[in-house]
């Protein structure tokens, strides 16, 4: 991972020195040895404070939202499962896939902190992470660690399908095994869910949603949902708002409500990146509501992962000529 | 607030004779924002009306909710009546408790008190947050382009000519007249088809305000009622028609024989030609394909005996755009390829296994056999036919699952022109059903039994070649037999289905086409030449199987609905269409491909926020001339920036909260 770090900050503050871009958004050593933080390197010394760990968990790619509108050009670090989110967004012509540059890792697995902090001391430093292959070598200045990948990896990263970035302008580093568990099925959650009878699936829906604050912390981390505002949270002050779709209020009811449409919202566009299951406070396990719609949109419209090709067509809204449309 | 007044039909005892009307209009007074509630026996009729507008003026009502029928039946009626009361007519607001309640809870009062109830308390809410909608004008074109010159095309450009609009006729093949005037003679009255129809042929093509584009299909349409702008391509003919006089020395002396497609294949034809001597326009056109010069390089003999020198092999196809106000689809049907599925009637590998339309050719004086029944195979006189009907038609397994509805009455036809014209002929009939709807079609039916016609019912099982012959083996269901006859030539009664590259059509006017790939009528019983695209219109087979009575009978409806079309000066637009919030639109544009009416279009605009320079993106926007209010690009927005008017999300979500909460 030395190397890749070392590849990455050259390429960075190539871009940044050129004037290629006006920030390469990327991740820095965070507060404590398992975090990183979100960092734009906006010149050549902050491009060496780039880093490449394996807690560099979170995707970057929405940060490219905030510059939708502004004529500049970014370039952002994607790992296999990010690198998704930027055809999501170039699909939705949000952002012009000739404005940004996108530095694609290949990622051996993100490391779940939770596992490592219980081993390792928070405040140590973390000198140097290897990737062994099969697992994490990490080097503090309190001693070297090993972590089994199978054991401490993310659950996310082991049933990763692209673990190589399926779009980048630049490849950093070497590419490694994919860290996903042999034989594993995306939906083999799903199934379990299907299997279960109407009221034990439901009864495992309001467990989850019942326990829903409408943090929206789903909403703002979803490289799909890119909508300029909201229709579940509309600025409309509430003595002005007529009907809408929910009222500000948590109940079991309206949080169905709001994780059923947003479940209608992504179908079609969720590219499967799990970071909607990752953010949430309270545990919902979303990406199997996501993925249910998606395994069906798969077996009923041949609806393969989204964010694999740009240039694909969004679901249900082709048309061929030899389409029946005696319904219209 | 709004205040809102509630309208309870009894539609005598359509309504009244099941739920308490009364006791609605009594309880809907409690219902938010109403300020008035009354029921009445008839509100569409005369004092009902006046009623309502009564009730506007004494009360101030704004909103008003008419509980009766379906919107469908009334809902013109009581805008008018709005609009005479002085209210924007798109402030009422109905509640269908007849279709929706009382005709289907007929049995269970008290349920259907409750419903109508609830159906009542909808219409409130939607009526309360209605809002005033209003008509625009858009110019129109005053000319009518039509596609196909069959005889429905031809009647339709008449009609339409007549009544002093301008006409553009496409028509794909070197001629117009289509299907028709390859006929002999027109069940029942058997008078002859190219009589009847190349005088309406030559009408056109004298008309002088129709304008004849032959060899040439649409390419593009883009616009919308009353403004459609119709790329034309023009296929190279080769032959200079302005010089050409149609002398035909060329084709006399053309080396290379094609068969005739005119002919159905029977005759031949050279590669310099025209289809048949009456063809329209008169002048020769070159087959690029079987032409000597053309695929060898050498021969040039019509080139070299042209008097006019009209023969030009650099012609190039031409490529131009005319500007109309209305369409018309009457692209006709072909037959059904039989022979790719039928293996038990030979696959066409019998020359003497022939369509109807082959048939027709053969009985034709102007045909290749000069109007004899000869074999194809050898050219003698059949002494058995035997007719074979509903060749994919009524036949999901191999063909098509409707009635092809012409072929029970040619068949009639042709079975007696058997008879006529071989004198001790023997003629069977293999039938499924006969259906014989039409004025004189049942006694015609009966003359062709009567003459001596045997009519088997039953399916032919086989047809195979025994020597000479052919054996066609079947069976008679009312006598539970098996029937074997020995026949010199056999006929087929082939199934009608779209014309070939109907599907393209459809999709370049931006129609429907139903299951088989016919035309979708906007409604087939009271709309029946209009689609659901305004400004579009059918005429002929092109919307089903049709007889020539139909067909012409369709296509003057369908002149009537252009040219009241094209008699106004400006159309007004509904204003039940979609609208988008631009602040909100994202410009994903999703709404664009799903857009069955190509409606939504990709538009810039600039945006000007407080603290920013103004700046410049792209939102989706509408076209108020192609938008149809269908809402599919409502449902697929999800930033819910595309609303259509009359359905706000806060119309349709006040509703359902009315209905559920």
């Amino acid at each position: 991972m030395k190397s890749t770090l070392e590849t990455l900050r050259k390429e960075a503050a190539h871009l940044l020195k050129e004037e290629r871009v006006k920030f390469v958004i990327g991740y820095a050593q965070g507060t404590d040895l398992a975090r990183t933080t979100p960092f734009f390197a906006a010149n050549v010394r902050q491009a060496g404070m780039l880093t490449w760990t394996p807690f560099c968990v979170y995707s970057l790619v929405k940060y490219l939202l905030d510059f939708r509108y502004d004529d500049i050009r970014l370039a952002v670090v994607v790992k296999g499962c990010d690198s998704r989110a930027v055809n999501r967004l170039v699909q939705d012509n949000q952002f012009a896939r000739e404005r940004v540059v996108v530095l694609g890792i290949p990622c051996g697995g993100m490391l779940d902190r939770e596992k490592v902090l219980r081993v390792v001391e928070p405040a140590a430093a973390l000198l140097e992470a290897e990737d062994r292959g099969t697992e994490y070598l990490l080097k503090t200045d309190c001693g070297e660690f090993c972590f089994e990948k199978q054991e401490t990896l993310l659950a996310k990263c082991l049933e990763c399908e692209h673990n190589v970035p399926v779009v980048a302008d630049r490849m950093v580093g070497p590419k490694v095994p994919s860290p996903a568990r042999p034989g594993m099925d995306r939906f083999a959650g799903v199934r379990e869910l299907e299997a279960l009878d109407t009221a034990a699936r439901s009864a495992f829906w309001d467990r989850h949603f019942a326990r829903c604050l409408r943090c929206f912390a789903c909403r703002n981390v979803c490289p799909a949902c890119n909508c300029k505002e909201c229709s579940l949270e509309r600025a409309v002050p509430g003595w002005q708002q007529g009907v809408c779709w929910l009222s500000k209020r948590t109940s079991l009811g309206l949080n169905h409500m709001f994780h059923l449409i947003r479940m209608y919202h992504v179908t079609g566009r969720c590219i499967d990146c799990g970071e909607c299951a990752r953010v949430c406070p309270v545990n919902i396990p979303l990406r199997e509501l996501y993925r249910k719609v998606a395994k069906d949109a798969n077996e009923l419209l041949g609806m393969s992962l989204p964010g694999l090709d740009p240039e694909e067509k969004p679901l249900l809204t082709t048309y061929q000529a030899t389409d029946p449309d005696e319904f219209m | 607030m709004p205040r809102t007044g509630v309208f309870v039909c009894w539609c005598g005892s359509n309504i009244g004779g099941v739920i308490d009307c009364p006791g609605i209009a009594a309880q809907a007074a409690g219902f938010p924002a109403v300020v008035h509630s009354v029921d009445y026996k008839y509100l569409c009729s005369e004092p009902g009306q006046n009623m309502i507008i009564q009730a506007v003026r004494e009360h101030r009502l704004d909103r008003v909710v008419v509980a009766s029928c379906s919107p469908r039946l009334h809902e013109e009626t009581f805008r008018k009546v709005l609009a005479r009361a002085g209210l924007n007519p798109y402030l009422v607001e109905m509640a269908n408790i007849r279709e929706h309640c009382t005709w289907v809870h007929g049995a269970e009062k008290e349920q259907a008190q409750a419903k109508a109830l609830a159906l009542v308390r909808r219409a409130v809410a939607k009526a309360n947050r209605l809002e005033p909608l209003f008509e625009s004008t858009i110019p129109v074109t005053k000319r009518c382009l039509i596609v196909g010159g069959g005889i429905a095309g031809i009647q339709t450009a008449l009609d339409v000519a007549d009544a002093g609009h301008e006409v553009v006729l496409v028509e794909r093949e070197p001629t117009i007249g289509g299907n028709m005037v390859k006929l002999d003679k027109t069940f029942p009255t058997l008078d002859c088809s190219a009589c009847i129809s190349t005088p309406k042929m030559a009408a056109v093509a004298a008309h002088p305000d129709i304008r004849l584009y032959t060899c040439a299909e649409i390419e593009k349409v883009t616009g919308y009622i009353g403004n459609f702008e119709v790329t034309i391509r023009r296929k190279a003919r080769y032959v200079d028609h302005e010089k050409c006089t149609g002398c035909g020395t060329c084709w006399e002396k053309c080396p290379m024989q094609v068969p005739s497609e005119f002919n159905a294949g029977l005759g031949q034809r050279k590669a310099i030609y025209i289809p048949f001597p009456q063809a329209v326009p008169n002048k020769p056109v070159i087959d690029r394909e079987h032409c000597r010069y053309f695929t060898t390089g050498k021969c040039q003999v019509c080139a070299k005996l042209c008097p006019a020198g009209a023969v030009d092999y650099e012609q190039e196809d031409e490529v131009f755009t005319e500007k109309v106000g209305a369409l018309v689809a009457a692209t006709g049907f072909q037959l059904f390829n039989w022979s790719r599925v039928y293996g038990e009637y030979g696959y066409g590998r019998y020359p003497d296994v022939i369509t109807g339309l082959q048939f027709e050719r053969l009985v034709n004086a102007a045909g290749p056999t000069g109007g004899k029944i000869l074999r194809p195979s050898d050219g003698s006189a059949p002494r058995t036919v035997v007719f074979i009907k509903c060749v994919g038609s009524r036949d999901e397994s191999k063909g098509r699952s409707y009635c092809s509805r012409i072929c029970c009455m040619y068949t009639a036809k042709h079975a007696l022109q058997v008879l006529e014209k071989v004198p001790g002929a023997q003629v069977y009939v293999f039938y499924m059903d006969v259906r014989t709807a039409g004025k004189g079609y049942e006694e015609f039916y009966q003359r062709a039994v009567r003459e001596g016609v045997v009519y088997v019912r039953g399916r032919v099982s086989k047809v195979y070649r025994d020597g000479e012959r052919l054996v066609v083996r079947g069976v008679d269901t009312l006598l539970g037999r098996p029937v074997e006859v020995d026949a010199d030539l056999v006929v087929l009664a082939t199934a009608v289905e779209p014309a070939a590259g109907a599907g393209e059509t459809a999709r370049l006017l931006g129609i429907n086409a139903d299951r088989d790939g016919f035309f979708q009528e906007a409604h087939p019983k009271l709309r029946p030449v209009e689609t659901h695209t305004g400004g579009v219109f059918l005429a002929g087979a092109c919307s089903s199987p049709k007889d020539i009575p139909d067909t012409v009978a369709q296509a003057s409806g369908a002149a009537a609905k252009v040219v009241g079309l094209l008699s106004r000066e400006q159309l007004s637009t509904n204003p039940m269409i979609a609208q988008v919030n631009e602040t909100l639109c994202t410009g994903c544009f999703l709404c664009v491909p799903v857009c069955p009416y190509k409606a939504l279009e990709r538009r810039k605009i600039t945006e000007l926020l407080p603290g920013h320079p103004p700046r410049e993106r792209e939102v989706a926007g509408v076209n108020p001339g192609l938008c149809q209010g269908c809402g599919a690009c409502n449902a697929v927005c999800r930033a819910g920036a595309v609303e259509v008017r009359g359905f706000t999300n806060e119309q349709l979500l006040a509703e359902v909260d009315a209905l559920c909460l």
